[in-house]
């Protein structure tokens, strides 16, 4: 590639920027975690914390203080519901995604794409809808009606993406397994399920991702400060302790640092998922 | 080894039979092709004995056990697919040692049955490898292996050699005959090539449509096609089959194009069988001969093209509108648009009602 292509240069500096654009904040809160609050205020700022402390850090996650205890409150409930929701995600999206792809049954192609449809829309949309069905089920106010939630956001692509591996895998294949000793269980755990392996850990981070991360809805269904998740939680901290700066950056960071994780594994299966797909025809 | 008996099966898809009320028996220790065009219900037929799919109607036995309603790991039974269908996480040697897992074979066994098919299939080198890494002949050993690790009373096997360049399949082939004669091994084998059912087969079972045409000896398939349909698909090149309509009296075709053929008294007793005057000439390449000059009955053609092979050459003659493929020496040398005279050996002429295209018998 010696030729200077303008696009190609254009692209990059584009990308460049994007990056710094992204980078840029994160570099800031991790920066404003490390002052004391002193420095924090400073004006002009200190690019460089002259005293870097990780006295926010051990504040936050020792759960001997009152702050630490709240703080490590929220993480794990929002483990647990990130936790939860992927889980059952998975276990409804394998088999889903199997059936779609390898059984015919009246209304198959209706019922795919009306789990399609879902993510047509934005998620507020259903907001008020989902609120009152869960006050109907008496969820109100529970983790349970999060995990509901992120649950019918995870799925379709769930079970978009899984299916199109299933497609992939030669049904012969399971004949073949089937015709060896197995029974059609096992030959879809034994044989079909590790197959399809890259798919399933690159729809359970995604789904993990975006329980982790969502806030309205959160908001919306969980008054209860015992129950809340780390987003709506970090937004209390906000106001409680407006003043401490380096502690909401530090927070923030540490709630960062999963999804900073499972996007680095994610896109490498991800890239895997959707251009390889399970078996080379 | 056992016998397979399928009596009356029936599968359909909605409302079309992709096998439609089929019955054939499989003697122990007998190699039997299932041989068609492609989509003629070959597929459908196996995997139904293999019990992957359900039965629509009818019964298959293995042995002496009524395998109807079993799930295919209980009817002892090894399938080869036309696409191998190893699988692809697991070395060779884990390919091999699946169908004995799952068998609860004790360890010890599993190994040494898996170092005697290797030896047998010249395979040992490559245990440690993953498919994706052995060219398609070796794929192919290892379905085999996968195959007969456990001896199995059935081997079914779907298209295994489709897959292969045209001389490794020359090759199989031959592996395949002797595979099976060293393991007296019942077999069923599925093939769209009638060359392949006519070479390795002991009895072909020809199908057309999801019927089933006829099942014989690939010598008498080839003989004696009980119709046109059959008459046109084994041989190759096909036969020459042209419709022609009977005189009165019998003792003589005519044909549209103009042309006019005597008939042996043989013959012209099948000839007077048919249901109405329409009846199919039907004539191999080998039982005409072709003269350039005038024949005492026999037709006159003009030479379309020539095909030469090395040691025969193929003559294509039009018959007015209808065109024969003749073999004839290389010496002999025809020049496109001359005209040829074409001489048919009545012993091996074969006639068949045009209404219903089933053989015509002597009456
Ligand atoms: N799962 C299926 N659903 C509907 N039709 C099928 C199915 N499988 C096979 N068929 C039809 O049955 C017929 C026979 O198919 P098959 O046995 O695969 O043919 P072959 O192996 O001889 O080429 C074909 O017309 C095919 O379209
Ligand atoms: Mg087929």
């Amino acid at each position: 590639m010696k030729r200077r292509d303008p696009w190609r240069i254009g692209g990059a500096v584009f990308l460049a920027g994007l990056t710094i654009f992204a980078l840029l904040p994160m570099a800031w809160m991790l920066i404003t975690s490390l002052k004391t609050q002193f420095a924090a205020l400073q004006y002009p700022p200190q690019w460089l914390p002259k005293n870097p402390t990780l006295e926010q850090y051990s504040l936050l996650l020792s759960p001997g203080n009152p702050v630490g205890q709240e703080f490590l409150r929220y993480l794990f409930n929002s483990l647990w519901v990130s936790f939860a929701s992927t889980v059952l995600g998975v276990v409804v999206a394998v088999p889903a995604a199997y059936a779609f792809s390898r059984f015919r049954f009246p209304g198959r192609n209706l019922l795919f794409y009306s789990v399609l449809l879902r993510n047509m829309f934005p998620a507020v949309v259903f907001l008020m809808p989902l609120f009152i069905m869960m006050r109907w089920l008496g969820l109100v106010n529970t983790q349970a009606s999060l995990i509901l939630t992120y649950l019918t956001f995870g799925l379709p692509l769930s079970i978009w993406l899984l299916k199109g591996f299933y497609d992939n895998i030669p049904v012969q294949l399971e004949q073949a397994a089937r015709i060896d000793g197995a029974s059609r269980f096992q030959a879809f755990i034994l044989i079909v399920m590790p197959l399809s392996s890259p798919g399933i850990i690159a729809t359970a981070i995604y789904s993990f991702i975006m329980a982790w991360n969502e806030y309205v809805y959160a908001l919306t269904f969980i008054n209860n400060a015992e129950r809340l998740t780390l987003p709506v939680g970090l937004q209390r901290f906000f106001t409680e302790y407006a003043t401490n700066w380096p502690g909401l950056m530090a927070a923030s960071f540490i709630m960062s640092v999963p999804v900073v994780a499972l996007f680095l594994v994610l896109q490498k299966y991800f890239v895997r998922a959707l251009t390889e797909g399970a078996v080379k025809s | 080894m056992a016998e397979v008996r399928l009596s009356h099966i029936v599968k359909g898809y909605g409302t079309q039979l992709a096998v439609n009320d089929l019955s054939l028996t499989v003697n122990d220790g007998e190699f039997v092709a299932l041989v068609g065009p492609s989509g003629c219900g070959k597929t459908t037929t196996l995997n139904l004995t293999a019990g992957l799919i359900e039965l629509t109607g009818g019964e298959i036995h293995i042995g002496d056990r009524n395998v109807t309603d079993l799930d295919p790991k209980d009817r002892d039974i090894a399938m080869v697919f036309q696409n191998y269908a190893l699988y692809p996480n697991k070395s060779v040697y884990k390919n091999l040692a699946f169908p004995l897992q799952m068998r609860r074979t004790p360890k010890a066994d599993i190994d040494r049955k898996i170092r005697e098919a290797a030896r047998l299939l010249d395979i040992e080198h490559l245990l440690e490898r993953r498919p994706r890494e052995l060219s398609g002949g070796q794929q192919q050993r290892v379905a085999l292996g996968r195959a007969l690790v456990r001896d199995p009373k059935v081997f079914l096997m779907d298209e295994p050699l489709s897959n292969l360049d045209a001389k490794l399949r020359v090759q199989m082939r031959a592996e395949l005959k002797r595979f099976h004669h060293d393991l007296s091994a019942t077999i069923i084998y599925v093939t769209h090539d009638q060359l392949e059912a006519v070479t390795m087969a002991d009895r072909m079972a020809v199908m057309h449509g999801g019927l089933l045409q006829q099942y014989d000896t690939p010598e008498r398939v080839f003989e004696a096609p009980v119709n046109v349909f059959v008459a046109g698909f084994v041989g190759s090149p096909a036969m020459n089959l042209v419709p022609a309509q009977v005189t009165e009296g019998g003792a003589a075709l005519e044909s549209p194009q103009g042309w006019r053929c005597t008939l042996s008294p043989e013959n012209a007793r099948k000839a007077r069988a048919a249901s109405s005057r329409d009846v199919v000439l039907g004539a191999r390449h080998s039982t005409i001969t072709l003269s350039p000059t005038p024949l005492p009955g026999g037709i006159e053609g003009r030479v379309y093209t020539l095909e030469p092979t090395g040691d025969i050459t193929f003559v294509h003659v039009r018959l007015g509108n209808d065109t024969l493929v003749i073999s004839t020496p290389p010496a002999t040398r025809f020049a496109p648009n001359a005209p040829v005279w074409l001489g048919v050996d009545q012993t091996k002429l074969h006639l068949f009602d045009a209404a219903t295209g089933m053989a015509l018998r002597a009456a």
